[in-house]
């Protein structure tokens, strides 16, 4: 009852606008896994930044940017980080950055939420559609997570000598996983 | 026919196996030996891929051909010395526990360093260890070690078995080759 009320004091009190959610990014991620000859191999980003900006109550309104740091990329082997930066792949020299940027967020009947947006990776944009769930902390804060696919035929990332998707998949399952702080 | 040669020869279900091992082996060794100094390209993934499909069938055959050589239980101290025999015992004890070991070993290097084996690309094996960098540096280790003895072992049993042939002549070899009983 106490913390009933004190909840409806906080939705009288706090205006319903859209707030700047703080990142912890110690406990945030951003994996992927991709196959190599049919094995799935994970990877993921050591550094990235994220904006997320909306109301609580409401956020099909509000907005998400994620910037991704693409030379701290892990791809789960020594080998394999010094190769995907050279030019044929993340051509990380030219493109250090990679970002998402929402344009329109949905929510379904089950409370699901579905994040579109550009996907911008090495100069190209591609539209991108990511469900997303949004898990209410203790704290007031929200985990959101979800998964998200690219191609990367899409974006030019290992052509060449490296196209063949048999020892490369095309398909890149990435995952994600923010924890947002008010 | 000299007085001393052995009669008895093995069946060639356990022929087959022996000489499919050895060429299992022999690619699987090239193919590592190559993987050592290859720059990270896409043939190097598929020598990775085929170095552990056929390292893990020669893992995978073992128990079959333990099964066979346990059933033909040919006579091996013929014409040996005591000295000989044993040596001959260990030797051969010491390669099948490499069969074993050696794929093993691969398998737990290749668990250890986050990168799972997917049998011929068709069937996903399970990890034996987690993702862990010190773990997988300690299985290369000791599978690099492990396949210079088998190897060393290999040369020695293919040597034994040349002697037998050439300069003892008691049919030793020609249990493992057909045709050579043939010949005879």
């Amino acid at each position: 009852m106490k913390r009933l009320s004190f909840l409806l004091l906080v939705a009288l009190v706090v205006p319903a606008w859209a707030q700047d959610w703080k990142v912890d990014y110690s406990r945030s991620e951003i994996r992927f896994v991709i196959k190599q000859m049919n094995v799935p191999v994970e990877g993921g980003f050591k550094r990235f930044h994220v904006q997320a900006s909306f109301d609580a109550a409401k956020p099909e309104q509000g907005q998400f940017r994620v910037d991704v740091d693409m030379a701290g990329i892990d791809t789960g082997s020594e080998e394999g980080d010094g190769e995907v930066r050279r030019p044929a792949w993340l051509d990380t020299a030219r493109h250090p950055k990679a970002s998402f940027v929402s344009k329109s967020i949905r929510k379904d009947a089950s409370g699901r939420y579905s994040v579109t947006g550009d996907m911008i990776v090495k100069g190209r944009v591609r539209a991108l559609s990511a469900p997303m769930l949004l898990t209410p902390q203790r704290d007031g804060g929200w985990l959101a997570t979800g998964r998200f696919a690219l191609k990367r035929s899409d974006f030019d990332i290992g052509g060449g000598e490296w196209a063949d998707p048999a020892v490369v998949a095309n398909d890149i399952d990435g995952r994600f996983k923010i924890l947002l702080l008010p | 026919m000299t007085g001393n040669e052995l009669r008895e020869r093995y069946g060639l279900p356990l022929i087959s196996l022996h000489w499919l091992t050895l060429l299992l082996i022999i690619a699987a060794y090239v193919l590592g030996t190559l993987l050592e100094d290859m720059p990270l390209s896409p043939m190097k993934l598929k020598f990775y891929a085929w170095h552990k499909w056929l390292g893990l069938l020669v893992l995978f055959l073992l128990p079959m051909r333990l099964g066979l050589r346990l059933f033909e239980k040919l006579e091996h101290g013929a014409g040996l010395t005591l000295l000989e025999a044993r040596i001959s015992a260990i030797v051969h004890g010491l390669l099948y526990l490499l069969l074993f070991f050696v794929p093993l070993l691969g398998w737990l290097y290749s668990s250890a360093a986050g990168f799972p084996v997917v049998w011929f690309g068709v069937l996903p094996l399970p990890d034996l260890v987690g993702k862990d960098k010190l773990l997988a540096k300690i299985f290369e280790e000791l599978h690099e070690g492990s396949v210079n003895l088998l190897v060393t072992l290999v040369v020695l049993h293919a040597a034994a078995a040349v002697y037998h042939h050439h300069v003892r002549r008691d049919g030793v070899l020609a249990r493992m080759v057909p045709w050579l009983r043939k010949n005879q």
